[in-house]
């Protein structure tokens, strides 16, 4: 059974947009993740690799090997498959 | 005599001195009477829309060609927008409706105006337009700039 009203207009083939000729406001800078995510690590990830991708900041590694210290016993060696918690920065 | 010279000559450069002080705090005093012009500080005017027309086409200027509130099935619908002012930044969003209350489109420009500027928005329907009466609101961030109707027949 179809649940749509046969009298509803249809604007599903509507497409919109818009241009200006003033310039556009700078958009904001990538942010850092404002509470915590988890993250499953790619081949080639490393701590550091990771920071980067996550904070934009490699030198931030610490904050990752320290939220799962009850996975990652040797900061250089995570497998990838494995799933870390990201804290906010 | 000799002494009446000495007396003399001291006198003089007495005179000397004090004439040329007298310049000196003349033209000290000029300077304190001319203050260095202060430059006036540029007017910032505030953003704010000037203009709404609804129309068919636009110019290479942004400017609708022909202000319409009569739109047919196949046309695409513009809304050009004339602004003034400057603002770091802006957000132009614009919501079409239809009469039902159904959101047609919905497009919104962050943008960073440092004068007068154009902006347009628009909408267009590979299919027909449902004929009807439609609205179209501008918001300028979160406060509404105008409103327009129109009718698709």
């Amino acid at each position: 059974m179809n649940s749509e009203d046969p009298k509803k207009a249809d604007f599903s083939n509507v497409e919109s947009g818009g241009s200006s000729t003033a310039p556009h406001a700078p958009t904001p800078p990538a942010e850092s993740p404002p509470t915590e995510m988890a993250y499953t690590v790619s081949a080639g990830d490393s701590l550091s690799v990771i920071a980067k991708k996550v904070y934009g900041d490699a030198n931030k590694w610490r904050l990752i090997f320290e939220a799962n210290t009850d996975q990652i016993k040797d900061p250089d060696l995570i497998h990838p498959g494995q799933i870390l918690k990201i804290p906010a920065a | 005599m000799m002494r009446l010279r000495s007396i003399a000559r001291l006198g003089r450069f007495a005179t000397v001195v004090t004439l040329a002080m007298l310049a000196f705090a003349g033209c000290a005093k000029k300077e304190e009477a001319a203050p260095p012009p202060v430059a006036e500080a540029p007017k910032v005017v505030p953003f704010r829309v000037v203009s709404m027309d609804l129309g068919k086409q636009l110019d290479a200027s942004m400017r609708v060609v022909q202000s319409s509130a009569l739109f047919g099935v196949r046309d695409t619908i513009h809304l050009a927008i004339a602004s003034e002012g400057s603002s770091p930044s802006v957000t132009l969003r614009a919501v079409w409706k239809f009469e039902d209350g159904q959101t047609v489109g919905d497009d919104a420009q962050g943008l960073a105006p440092t004068g007068p500027a154009q902006t347009e928005f628009h909408i267009l329907n590979k299919l027909p337009w449902p004929k009807g009466k439609y609205n179209v609101e501008l918001f300028a961030d979160t406060t509404s700039a105008g409103r327009k109707e129109f009718i698709v027949q």
